[in-house]
């Protein structure tokens, strides 16, 4: 008995190896990041922790101006995800959508990367783009200059516009499965007992999908607080997002600017490391209410 | 009549979204990369031509690099892939008290975005000798990737559950014949779509690619940057349609893979 315990411990460990491995180098990316943050930096002969870098990059009046630009893109970006998400999820099934609607609805923006998503955005929404022409043939602008064009918009425009393109099905995608189910179980009970789909739906289903809908709105937020690309792509030149910010202090040749760019890292990742600590809290609760 | 009404507003509505939200804009990717004349304000290009993609393949390194960020995405794929379905696979048939730890370190890439990793891993990777090398990168991409293969793959694992497996052992087989051939035919429709995911997350990589390759390893991802938002959207669109179709062909490939192995699992099938 004793020796297949063991046995299944090794096979166990065998399996997760690499698993463990991949973690190991994540994790120790993201803290060697946050430490050089601290001026931690032993290849330079620096071995001193100090605050001073973050709280140089925390008085930086640019750097208040990144982190209100990145929270707002992201905390509007998410939560629009997740309303139209949910929506596009109770659509699909409502409308007993079949397999291929839902492989084209749900499917193909998750299969495109986000940089195509800008390619084509601006292709809608530049000053010669579709859209653009299309008002032009209304004759409500006359000249390419007079629509206002989502690259380097100042409010971001055209950074949400991609990630609501990409994030809303990819929720609706997580939804999906969770809303079917819980549709086939209660919503017939609802019914019997008198309650409208519409009330069925508030009461009954969405409740019970609250720990979903939370970890994918975390996801999808810390994703577009920390994303470098589409930013630095469709993003204006003024306030630039955070990992921009971050990446410019990078390229600093001069080695010592390091811990500066670190430390505007840092800060990103401890918002994200606080959502984690949210994330983890929601996945033991779900374990206990997973005896439903 | 009040439920049918409604359900046909809501397949107007899943409609409108297929053809205006998802395809009219990737369709106006392709229109763009075949457009010679396009001026504004027409809606429809007035001259076609493939000068855009004779651009791309005029460049000596296009067909290169193409062909390199093809093989970087296989690589990421199927390390991705099957490493993820190991761990599936032990979270299933040998649980413990540290699942959750494991079910947490595989989300973590979700949580924490990826600039962060990327420009805290540098310095180590210059140590190891991996940045700047194709081998790293992919070691990148496939931390990245992991995420969602292990999403994929544990999803499948609890819906397949342990009999098969287990009654193959009971037959005789041991551990690796029953997984070959009970386990993996069954989950072959969700092995194919990790695999898929985590293509094309490699294949969409720009900044890990940038950082850890560091010039030395160039991807399509990398190379079409610049031209993306620029003025010239044919040569920029001629990169999207390369970009999508080396997707589409791999996805392909997959299906016709999948089809011919679930006349496998088609066998279990009483």
């Amino acid at each position: 008995m004793r020796k297949r315990f063991a046995k299944n411990k090794l096979n166990s460990l065998l399996l997760l190896a690499p698993t463990l491995l991949l973690s190991a180098i994540f994790i120790y990316g993201v803290v060697n990041g946050i430490l050089q943050g601290f001026g931690y930096m032993p290849f330079l002969g620096k071995t001193q922790l100090t605050a001073e870098y973050y709280l140089k990059a925390l008085s930086r009046p640019d750097f208040l101006r990144s982190l209100g630009f990145s929270l707002k893109i992201a905390l509007v970006s998410s939560s629009l995800s997740l309303i139209l998400g949910v929506v596009l999820s109770v659509l699909l099934l409502h409308a007993r959508a079949g397999k291929v609607s839902r492989l084209i609805s749900l499917g193909l923006p998750l299969l495109s990367a986000h940089t195509i998503v800008a390619l084509f955005m601006v292709s809608l929404f530049s000053g010669a783009g579709l859209i653009s022409r299309v008002l032009a043939q209304f004759g409500l602008i006359s000249e390419p200059s007079q629509f206002s064009s989502i690259v380097g918009q100042p409010g971001g425009l055209g950074i949400i516009l991609v990630y609501l393109w990409k994030e809303a099905p990819f929720i609706a995608f997580v939804t999906l499965a969770i809303m079917e189910n819980i549709s086939q179980k209660y919503q017939e009970s609802a019914a019997l007992l008198g309650a409208s789909p519409l009330v069925s739906f508030f009461t009954v289903t969405l409740p019970l999908m609250y720990p979903t809908l939370a970890k994918a709105f975390i996801i999808v937020f810390a994703f577009a607080l920390g994303s470098y690309e589409i930013p630095a792509l469709l993003g204006p030149t003024a306030p630039k997002a955070l990992a921009e910010l971050a990446y410019m202090e990078f390229q600093n040749p001069d080695l010592l600017n390091r811990p500066y760019a670190m430390a505007i890292n840092g800060l990103i990742a401890g918002i994200t490391i606080l959502l984690t600590l949210l994330y983890f809290k929601i996945l033991s609760k779900e374990d206990k209410a997973a005896l439903l | 009549m009040r439920k049918s009404s409604s359900q046909f507003f809501a397949r107007a509505l899943i409609m409108i979204n297929i053809i205006f939200v998802v395809v009219l804009p990737l369709a106006l990717i392709v229109v763009w990369a075949f457009s010679a004349s396009w001026p504004w304000p027409h809606l429809l290009p007035q001259q076609f031509s493939s000068r855009g993609l004779e651009e791309l393949f005029s460049n000596r390194v296009f067909g290169g690099v193409l062909l390199q960020s093809i093989l970087i995405a296989l690589g990421t794929s199927f390390s991705a892939t099957t490493i993820a379905t190991m761990a599936a696979h032990s979270l299933l048939f040998y649980p413990s008290k540290l699942n959750k730890l494991i079910r947490f370190l595989l989300i973590l890439p979700f949580l924490v975005a990826t600039p962060i990793f990327a420009m805290g891993i540098q310095v180590f990777f210059l140590k190891i000798k991996l940045a700047n090398t194709v081998l790293g990168v992919i070691v990148a991409h496939t931390i990245l990737a992991l995420p969602y293969a292990a999403y994929l793959m544990m999803d499948a694992y609890s819906a397949l559950g342990r009999k098969f497996f287990e009654q193959s052992q009971t037959l005789g087989a041991h551990r690796l014949q029953s997984f070959y051939l009970v386990d993996l035919p069954l989950l072959l429709p969700s092995i194919s779509s990790a695999l898929l995911m985590s293509y094309i997350i490699s294949f969409s990589q720009y900044f890990i690619t940038l950082l850890i390759g560091g010039g030395t390893v160039q991807t399509i991802s990398l190379l079409m940057f610049p031209y993306l938002v620029s003025g010239d959207r044919t040569l920029a669109s001629s990169y999207g349609l390369v970009f999508m179709l080396a997707t589409i062909a791999f996805m392909l490939i997959l299906q016709v893979i999948s089809r011919k192995a679930s006349k496998t699992a088609a066998l279990f099938d009483s």
